[in-house]
């Protein structure tokens, strides 16, 4: 296991270089692991019953499980948004999952925690403005207009913090395990490192996310509320 | 080769753990357009259906949920009307029972006192009929007394007194009774 986030193709766009990374990569089966189980799901839809049992129970329990989260977070006015960071959470938390079986985790990439980041502080401008309208503009002036720079800088604080916290933890997992493949005997080498996964990746790995998005959640709604 | 829009690049560059430049930049992109992408796939495939159903199922049980609370009112109204009902024929019951009553104790006493004075008459009639009896008895007895006494003295009168006296106690009656006869 290396540190490294290897670039796999080098791609040129109209004369611009893009490197494709191992990140991008990932997350591009990522995506395709969860629109296919999306899609089993949705085909198993046509045949729910009144009383679920089996496997929709775990469908039903997912979903109505995160949008009572998101519901209680947001508030019934955004409300609608929900479905984001739904694939925010199942993402995130997929990433974590995947990094068991030997992928690198895209959330171990501050590309990809400050994308999520970026899409949150933009979704919190845009639920202040649409919800607050001036009062939201005006909150960058308060208590005094004098605060400006410093709120402006609160304000842009949040997507960096938010990126670097989720980077920074999922990282120290890849660099601790790094360390362990690199420092210990082969003969370690097997079995025990599930273990090691399971904490660093998984159990540390949910933890972040549900900080992750419960962080990113409050940041909408005290953009939005009144 | 050159003219082509996209083409892989024969060198690959090294990884990296992290780096602020332009491909950083490049990624973050590619890396939200994937989230967007995403987002909007798992939102309409599985997300909003899902929600949809569980919405629907809620609505669906609200409902008969709500029917059934409709139909308890219901019905507690109609035992409340019900009862309303009984206790109004309960009273109309006693009423009637109390109404009988009283005209069955006015009965009571009109055919007791018809009863008095049925049994007054009777009691007259009979004491009118035993006084009539009695009389009747009385003539009867004093009829059987005189005839009685008349075969008693004709016996006496033919064992103790001979022709001649017999005579003369029959002229001497047969003259008394001229005698009240003629001052009748």
């Amino acid at each position: 296991m290396i540190l490294n986030i290897d670039n796999l193709w080098v791609l040129n766009v109209a004369g611009v270089e893009v490197w494709i990374t191992e990140t991008i990569f990932n997350t591009w089966l990522i995506m395709l692991f969860l629109i296919v189980l999306a899609v089993i799901a949705r085909i198993k839809l046509k045949s729910f019953e009144v009383i679920p049992t089996g496997c929709q129970n775990v469908i039903e329990s997912v979903v109505e499980i995160f949008d009572n989260f998101a519901g209680d977070a947001l508030g019934e006015k955004l409300s609608y948004i929900s479905p984001w960071y739904f694939m925010v959470f199942v993402y995130l938390l997929t990433s974590c999952v995947f990094s068991i079986f030997g992928f690198r985790a895209p959330s171990a990439d501050w590309a990809t925690t400050f994308a999520l980041a970026l899409a949150s502080f933009s979704l919190m401008l845009i639920m202040g403005f649409k919800h607050r309208k001036g009062q939201y503009l005006k909150s960058f002036f308060e208590p005094h207009f004098i605060f400006f720079p410093l709120n402006l800088i609160g304000e842009l604080a949040k997507p960096v913090s938010l990126s670097f916290r989720l980077f920074g933890n999922m990282l120290s997992g890849t660099i601790i395990l790094t360390l362990y493949y690199a420092l210990t005997p082969l003969f370690v080498q097997f079995g025990i490192p599930v273990f090691l996964h399971a904490f660093f990746d998984v159990v540390f790995g949910a933890i972040q996310t549900y900080i992750f998005v419960i962080i990113s959640l409050m940041y909408v709604r005290g953009a939005a509320a009144d | 080769m050159q003219d082509t829009v996209v083409f892989l690049s024969q060198t690959v560059p090294e990884g990296r753990v992290f780096g602020l430049d332009t491909q950083t930049l490049i990624s973050i992109g590619i890396q939200l357009f994937n989230a967007i992408i995403l987002a909007v796939a798992l939102g309409f495939i599985l997300y909003n259906p899902v929600k949809d159903f569980l919405r629907k199922r809620t609505e669906g049980i609200q409902k008969k949920i709500d029917d059934s609370d409709a139909a308890m009112l219901k019905a507690k109204e109609l035992i409340a009307e019900y009862d309303a009902k009984i206790k109004e024929i309960d009273k109309e019951r006693l009423e009637i029972l109390e109404a009988t009553r009283l005209k069955a104790s006015e009965e009571s006493k009109l055919i007791l006192e018809d009863a008095k004075l049925e049994a007054v008459e009777i009691k007259k009639r009979s004491a009118d009929s035993v006084s009539a009896e009695k009389s009747r008895l009385k003539e009867e007895t004093r009829i059987y007394i005189i005839e009685l006494a008349s075969l008693m003295a004709k016996k006496y009168i033919t064992e103790n007194i001979d022709e001649d006296t017999q005579e003369k106690l029959f002229e001497e009656s047969l003259a008394k009774m001229e005698g009240a006869k003629w001052q009748s």
